[in-house]
């Protein structure tokens, strides 16, 4: 496991080209105050900081589980996704991730974990959800990238404020409601090529498609 | 068609955790193996925090920290290494053995097919790992609808290029090829399809799973 103070000075030799990167000297500065609490939670058991972050965050999983149409499950969703941010807590590193991104990330899985065991079969799948859906490497230590991920969150942030509402209605369908395109597509009454350039149009603003090349 | 790496829309879907488990299989282990996808992914799931956080907010019941609390007391904390989790092969766990070693059915002197629809019960998809021998050559044929492929082991080529191990490729009924395996190994390819393929050349029945 590196330091901090290591994998900054690693970051620094290799960093990414984004702008944003160009002073990563002042990442310490920008920590998110709910990454700060989310360590506290995980070194220390610090009830106080999971309290701040259950009041922060519980409301949010409790939309998304209600959006997702899961709104007789909303209570144990957020159950289910702070269990497992306690226990999880200990992996979290603000390098990696901002605290929100990492909780979205379980309110995802556990989401997809509670949907699967409610529609399961007689027969069982030997892949459990995480095997599926948690990116792997993300528990290693990649210097190179940990500063582009942190960056990451507020560069969205900032985008996302400057991208007209039709196209966060359609990127809100897709995280919130888990609509494929085409159900967008056919719920918004527009055409199926309409939805995907909106999210492409987006996502470019994003700089997620930088590197496609087939569109 | 989409070549080498998954486009960002389906990255997007992957990261909304929209896509059916078949399809999550192909990204995730593409993902395992390309960084500059994981980045993508990385920035996606930010989209996905900041849009749950531009959601409305939904008050929980009073008693829910508490509840909670209570439950995080009564449970014994599992051991650090459940909770790490242990890096896992996902198409290892799934197929409980070596894709060499599996029993496949030889269609064609070069190729070998294996349905593995069952193992995804419950998903409407038919999942098919095929295999081509080293220097093997595959009868020319289109696709109808979406076929997903991952190239597991090996690598193949036809007119659009060389596709290898972990390489991502989305055909439609629009792209005919006759893939041609390349390099010493075998190549085996993991594929999703939407709807059964086609076939343009003489061996109509063959190479197709579906018509037998
Ligand atoms: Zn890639």
């Amino acid at each position: 496991m590196m330091t901090t103070s290591h994998a900054n000075t690693m970051t620094v030799k290799e960093r990414p080209v984004s702008p944003l990167d160009k002073q990563p000297e002042k990442a310490e500065k920008r920590r998110d105050p709910w990454g700060v609490l989310l360590e506290k939670v995980g070194k220390n058991q610090d009830r106080e900081a999971y309290r701040q972050l259950f009041e922060h965050f519980a409301p949010q999983v409790k939309y998304y589980a209600i959006s997702n149409g899961i709104a007789n499950l909303a209570e144990e969703l957020v159950q289910e996704v702070f269990v497992s941010i306690w226990r999880r807590s200990c992996l979290y590193d603000w390098r990696k991730a901002a605290a929100s991104t990492w909780i979205f990330t379980i309110a995802r899985n556990q989401r997809i974990d509670m949907l699967r065991k409610m529609q399961r079969t007689s027969a069982e799948m030997a892949v459990e959800t995480e095997d599926l859906w948690q990116i792997p490497g993300e528990n290693e230590d990649e210097p190179v990238t940990s500063l582009h991920r942190l960056m990451s969150e507020r560069r969205v942030r900032e985008s996302l404020s400057h991208l007209p509402e039709e196209q966060i209605t359609v990127i809100a369908k897709v995280y919130m409601e888990h609509k494929s395109h085409q159900m967008v597509a056919d719920e918004l009454d527009i055409p199926l090529g309409t939805v995907k350039s909106r999210v492409r149009l987006a996502l470019n603003k994003l700089r997620v498609i930088l590197q496609d090349q087939n569109v | 068609m989409t070549r080498h790496h998954p486009d960002s829309l389906s990255l997007m879907e992957y990261s909304a955790g929209n896509l059916s488990d078949p399809h999550a299989l192909c990204i995730r282990l593409h993902l395992e193996r390309c960084p500059q996808c994981r980045s993508r992914v990385d920035t996606l799931d930010s989209l996905g925090a900041v849009m749950m956080d531009h959601q409305p907010k939904v008050s929980v019941a009073d008693t829910s920290f508490d509840q909670l609390m209570a439950r995080i007391d009564n449970t014994p904390e599992p051991s650090p290494e459940a909770v790490a989790r242990p890096k896992v092969d996902p198409l290892m766990k799934l197929l409980g053995q070596d894709i060499n070693d599996l029993p496949w059915k030889r269609q064609l002197a070069d190729v070998s097919v294996l349905d593995i629809s069952d193992k995804f019960p419950g998903q409407n998809e038919r999942v098919v790992l095929q295999k081509l021998v080293s220097g093997g050559k595959a009868p020319a044929h289109t696709h109808r609808g979406d076929e997903t492929t991952i190239v597991l082991q090996g690598a193949f080529s036809d007119q659009n290029g060389v596709f290898n191990q972990w390489d991502f490729v989305v055909l439609n009924e629009e792209d005919e090829h006759r893939p041609v395996a390349v390099g010493c190994e075998d190549c085996i390819t993991l594929s999703v399809l939407s709807a059964p393929l086609k076939l343009t050349g003489t061996f109509t029945r063959l190479l197709n799973p579906f018509l037998r």
